[in-house]
């Protein structure tokens, strides 16, 4: 039995050292179609590498915007910075409210934001969130938060990538990389927004979603509200417009209201805004710029009105 | 049964116990069934029975236990062996964990003394068991969970493929129910043999089978033995004439696709099978293939080879019976097979990823060949070389698993049975 149990370990040993080792050889070496549960994509989509690294250079804001693609392609830092307010976008691809919180607890110290605008969505609520993860293992620094994240999330690829991600930093695999602020259609903005060129959506049929919210995103999104009230930074739920048509599709959006008004200020732009799906959406689920602006410029309105700046 | 004063008593006592152990098995897994069957019958000659049907959940791995209880039954009942009198014991051979939801089915006779006997801890048998259980793994996670994924969306949407398409999701569900059934059973194997126990041994490398009758002797083993030692020698095994033989052949056939689960796809691919048996049960070359196939040999001869693959394909083609929703389902599937568009490119969503699945399945196939001699397939692997290149493999293995793990976890098939 001692023997057993002490093969047992060793081997142990050997194919944790064995698999550390055999992912760096895969992750080089390997076509990304057989990296099945290895995504460690740098400067991947959403400009995150270049945000990231922009973002260490800010403080004292007076918003800091959060949330999935809808944040960083539909809070226009240009729109705000004219009415006077310093902000940044912090948004990232699929972001959810468990990245949300890591780059809270990262960032918020040195952001000292006087508001902090989070985009909520059932889309985004109902995921898993592990895109967002592995991109911001990817374009981030590999620090316990990542650990804390990859322990939360659970999954082979978020874990994979992490291992991959330290073994990247420790041999400096990267160090040279730098990310084109320019690529394909979206071209990024200082502060962390995105601006797509102007195109429109044409709507499909798009099929009927009952809306499912994944509750530990939701405890997530409790835990950010939490470390939010404990440095008296007000927050402001919102949820972005999206094609009226993939808006409609939802069986539930009532419900949803209502979960997330429980939660603090919320206001869902769906209902305060009557865009049309094909002159302000680029797809189904971002504005294009015509309609960022008119959806930034109500939100201003909005937030006078609620007097969001001027508790602080 | 045992203490029964008389041969009326000791009859009475063993039906009773027949009848309840089938009776669980009879309301839980086939009341529904035959009941909506009665109905739809009836309904044909104008009779319209609103029959009760029970909305009851399947209590996982009914088919197994009941059938652990059956071949205690009926071995007391023979008097092949002595009453259980202890019953923890007793119990432990009926619950023993690894074989609850899954089988392999046990006989008494086999698992109940390896209980009672005091058991010393065995490093090599429980080596063996760490091996085998990471070969279950491999095969349920990486191979039978992968082909899953491309086997659901094939069979979901058949209508909406080419013929080639259609071949290419039966051989994914091929591997996937052989990877997740035979995964299953290794991982059962592996984790008794930490606990000094062997269980019956329930796949022998089936898809290297030359014939139908080699395919039965190798593929859910301990059910196969089951009907054969409980059903088919009591109804007169080969004893009698062609007739017996053929009528008996089909009865368990028949049955053994009923265990499966009440629905008509199981019956006719039992059927099916049993009309593959046929000609070798007529022509007498039911037991030609005892041997492993290629002893000794790298490759198999091109007989072998063609051989093989007749075999495997007759399965395949059964599969999709036990794969679709109904029995229409399973026709307009074949039927799309055999239609002009089996020449056309596969094409289905994930065609890209897929590939990476036949890579895999590749090398499992290899794995399983070059292992083919063994218990299972890694047994013997690199066993002749130092440990490192041997720990190498295993990890190697650890490796694949952590790499291609699909994100969505995929239930055992055979839990639902």
């Amino acid at each position: 039995m001692k023997s057993f149990l002490k093969y047992t370990f060793l081997f142990a040993l050997f194919a944790g050292v064995f698999y550390v080792f055999a992912l760096l050889v895969w992750g080089i070496v390997m076509p990304e179609k057989i990296k099945s549960n290895l995504n460690y994509r740098i400067g991947s989509y959403g400009h995150m590498y270049t945000r990231l690294k922009e973002v260490n250079q800010y403080k004292d804001l007076d918003i800091l915007f959060l949330g999935s693609s809808h944040a960083y392609r539909g809070f226009d830092t240009r729109i705000f910075q004219k009415e006077g307010l310093k902000t940044f976008n912090l948004g990232s691809s699929s972001q959810s409210p468990v990245q949300t919180k890591i780059l809270l607890e990262r960032h918020v110290n040195q952001l000292r934001p006087k508001l902090v605008v989070i985009d909520v969505s059932p889309l985004i609520l109902s995921g898993d969130g592990v895109e967002a993860a592995l991109d911001l293992i990817a374009n981030g620094p590999v620090d316990k938060y990542c650990f804390e994240m990859a322990l939360e999330l659970g999954h082979p690829k978020v874990y994979n990538t992490l291992v991959f991600g330290m073994l990247s930093s420790f041999f400096s695999l990267h160090k040279n990389y730098t990310e084109p602020l320019q690529k394909g259609d979206d071209n990024y903005i200082q502060g962390g927004y995105v601006e797509r060129r102007l195109d429109y959506y044409h709507p499909v049929q798009l099929p009927v979603k009952t809306i499912e919210l994944n509750q530990e995103l939701v405890n997530s999104l409790i835990d950010c509200l939490q470390l939010l009230s404990e440095k008296q930074i007000p927050v402001w739920l919102v949820y972005t417009p999206i094609a009226p048509s993939n808006f409609r599709r939802y069986i539930g959006n009532h419900l949803f209201d209502k979960q997330m008004g429980r939660l603090g200020m919320y206001d869902n732009f769906n209902n305060i805004l009557s865009l049309n799906d094909s002159l302000y959406f680029y797809d189904a689920d971002h504005l294009n710029q015509n309609g960022v602006e008119l959806f930034n410029k109500r939100m201003i309105e909005v937030m006078k009105e609620h007097k969001l700046l001027e508790a602080n | 049964m045992r203490e029964a004063g008389n041969i009326r008593w000791k009859r009475i006592w063993f039906w009773l116990s027949i009848v309840i152990n089938l009776g669980f098995l009879g309301v839980f897994k086939y009341y529904n069934f035959f009941a909506e069957s009665l109905a739809e019958s009836l309904s044909y000659i104008g009779f319209h029975i609103d029959l009760l049907t029970l909305n009851i959940i399947l209590p996982v791995g009914i088919s197994f236990y009941t059938f652990h209880g059956l071949s205690y039954v009926i071995d007391v009942y023979k008097e092949r062996i002595e009453p259980e009198r202890n019953f923890v014991d007793y119990a432990v051979f009926v619950s023993f964990f690894p074989l609850l939801v899954a089988g392999p089915i046990e006989r008494a006779q086999h698992l109940l003394p390896q209980i009672k006997r005091t058991r010393i801890f065995n490093s090599e048998q429980a080596v063996d068991g760490m091996r085998q259980i990471l070969w279950g793994l491999f095969k349920k996670i990486v191979i039978a969970d992968n082909c899953a994924t491309f086997a659901n969306e094939i069979f979901n949407h058949s209508d909406a493929y080419s013929g080639s398409t259609l071949v290419l999701g039966t051989l994914f569900f091929a591997f996937q129910i052989y990877g997740d059934f035979s995964g299953y059973s290794d991982i059962a194997l592996g984790t008794a043999r930490l606990l000094g126990i062997e269980l019956l041994r329930n796949f022998a490398f089936p898809y290297f089978s030359r014939d139908i009758a080699e395919f039965w002797r190798r593929w859910h083993i301990s059910l196969s033995t089951w009907f054969r030692d409980y059903l088919y020698i009591p109804l007169g095994g080969s004893r009698g004439g062609i007739w017996m033989k053929v009528r008996n052949t089909f009865v368990i056939f028949l049955v053994s696709g009923f265990w499966h689960g009440a629905n008509w796809t199981f019956i006719v691919w039992g059927a099916l099978h049993a009309l593959y048996y046929m000609p070798l049960l007529v022509s007498g070359n039911n037991r030609n293939n005892l041997a492993t196939v290629a002893q000794g040999k790298l490759f198999p001869d091109v007989k072998e080879f063609g051989q093989m693959v007749l075999t495997f394909g007759l399965t395949c083609l059964a599969w999709i019976f036990f794969r679709a929703e109904n029995v229409g389902h399973a026709w307009s599937y074949i039927s799309e097979i055999f239609s002009q568009s089996i020449i056309e490119i596969p094409r289905f969503p994930g065609m890209k990823k897929a590939l990476t699945t036949i890579m895999l399945v590749t090398f499992f196939m290899a794995v399983e060949w070059h292992g083919r001699e063994h218990q299972f397939a890694i047994q013997r692997s690199f066993s002749q070389k130092n440990r490192i290149v041997r720990w190498s493999f295993y990890a190697f293995i650890v490796f694949l698993i952590g790499m291609f793990m699909p994100t969505e976890e995929t239930p055992f098939i055979y839990f639902q049975f």
